[in-house]
């Protein structure tokens, strides 16, 4: 029976939580439990299976003619081995490429020879993508819109000031899973704070988010800082509750909205006396951003 | 429950098989493994760095690691695909470190607002595993209480470590490293034959 420490450690080894002399010293079990190995191999495949709860996204063909590319090369450069040995073909192989011998290559074999095999494979793949998009053609209609849309959005923020990190979160954007968010950086409005930031997560269709803030200066107990949505529809900003930031100047909030939010546009936090004000202070704004 | 003994005993033969295969040099082993893996790792890869062309990157030398060193796999403390994922893991993370503190933020921000773990979008288990055994995994995820699923996925997605996993939640280092064990036993039962 393994112990409720061993575990934490192998549960934690498996996602790869555990620092480097956590992993030593776990290690150090591991060498010499058969239960505690069988229990990490279990839960490794239970990582696997949280890995591939990733959107699902299919890796372009160039990468294989790539890494076919590489691999070639390397041999091509290889001093020929004593373990260099012919190798059959095998019985079915998912993409017909030639099979080829150990990674160490006889010297006389032409350097240039990966160059059919890599338009071999990546003709494969391509065709096999091809095949897989003539019957997925109302969806990727639909991907293109999308497309679309985020480099509308992509253009207009590439005119910002930060536009590298909004670049950063019109990517996170187009990876589908974030795409009925609405994500915004504040930045400091503060001289004395430059290194203060925020990132707002909001989910409309649920009318909550996630507000984690960096860097703020921790307030007077007779202050707090005040969270804001500006949605179009209201004349003034929409109160999104009070928060306080912890010695390091850090929190993570959820919030909700005291009014039912539309079209969240922007965020802003400002300074205001504890528990809040009905409007904001705008001479007191900290943060601000969309 | 899980697939038991025989089953593993059967799935360390394969990949041992496999692995030699790589190892001996022989292309098609290699080239069969990464039409039938690479979508899995790819997506983690884009999952963890939020782009496609560092991805692509990652992708292409976690398979030059498989080609070349495939000798520090070892096949008793998992399956080639679960490695192959965990080393996929560590590079993407890698990039990840050496980005600006704010975009790890936004990152961070993203797993802390998705703790519904109600996804709507194909998984990359959907390619790799088919349809039905992508829903079974699923499913056990979504029925994973979403404490301890946030702590799990912030551990392996951002890389965070326990202590700050328990800094981020503002909770005891004790709550995470039990909430990561017991979400962890959960889902290996959930699982069970399906892993």
């Amino acid at each position: 029976m393994i112990d409720e420490g061993l575990q934490e450690q192998a549960a934690a080894y498996a996602l790869g939580a555990l620092d480097a002399e956590e992993t030593n010293a776990f290690e150090v079990s591991l060498r010499v439990d058969p239960e505690l190995r069988a229990l990490v191999r279990e839960l490794r495949s239970v990582t696997e299976a949280l890995a591939g709860t990733a959107p699902a996204l299919e890796p372009p063909a160039a990468v294989m003619a790539r890494l076919l590319l590489e691999i070639d090369q390397r041999r091509a450069s290889a001093p020929k081995t004593a373990h260099d040995r012919p190798v059959s073909a095998p019985v079915s192989a998912p993409v017909s490429a030639p099979v080829s011998g150990p990674i160490g290559v006889p010297v006389s074999r032409p350097a240039n020879l990966w160059i059919p095999w890599a338009v071999a494979a990546a003709l494969a793949v391509l065709s096999v993508a091809f095949l897989w998009q003539s019957t997925n053609v109302r969806s990727q209609l639909a991907a293109q819109a999308n497309q679309i849309n985020e480099l509308t959005i992509s253009a207009e923020l590439a005119r910002s000031e930060n536009a590298d990190l909004r670049l950063a979160v019109v990517k996170l954007r187009e990876s589908n899973r974030l795409a009925k968010f609405r994500i915004a950086l504040l930045d400091s409005l503060l001289a004395a704070s430059p290194k203060a930031i925020a990132v707002s997560v909001w989910d409309n269709d649920r009318q909550n988010g996630v507000f984690i803030v960096r860097n703020l200066k921790p307030l007077p107990s007779d202050k707090d800082y005040q969270l804001w949505i500006i949605d179009p529809k209201y004349p003034s900003p929409v109160d999104a509750g009070v928060f306080q930031v912890d010695a390091k100047g850090n929190v993570r909030q959820d919030f909700r909205a005291k009014m039912p939010i539309q079209t969240a546009n922007q965020f802003a936090v400002t300074i205001e006396q504890k528990g809040g004000a009905a409007v904001p202070n705008t001479k007191a704004m900290v943060l601000a951003g969309s | 429950m899980m697939a038991g003994a025989d089953g593993n005993v059967a799935e360390q033969n394969q990949d041992a098989a496999l692995i030699e295969r790589i190892r001996g040099g022989e292309r098609a082993a290699f080239v069969g493994f990464y039409d039938r893996y690479s979508p899995l790792l790819f997506s983690v890869a884009a999952r963890i760095l939020g782009e496609r062309k560092e991805a692509e990157d990652v992708l292409q030398e976690v398979m030059l690691v498989i080609w070349n060193k495939s000798g520090d796999y070892d096949p008793q403390l998992g399956t080639l695909s679960s490695w192959a994922v965990t080393v996929t893991r560590n590079k993407a993370l890698d990039r990840l470190r050496a980005r600006t503190r704010r975009l790890r933020l936004i990152e961070e921000a993203a797993i802390l607002a998705e703790d519904s773990g109600v996804t709507s979008y194909p998984s990359a288990n959907e390619i790799v595993h088919g349809r039905e055994r992508a829903e079974l995994l699923r499913d056990a995820m979504k029925e994973l209480p979403a404490e301890q699923r946030m702590a799990i996925e912030l551990a392996f997605f951002t890389g965070l470590s326990q202590s700050d996993i328990a800094t981020r939640l503002q909770q005891p280092l004790g709550t995470i490293k039990a909430r990561i064990r017991r979400g962890m036993l959960r889902l290996r039962e959930q699982l069970g034959g399906a892993l």
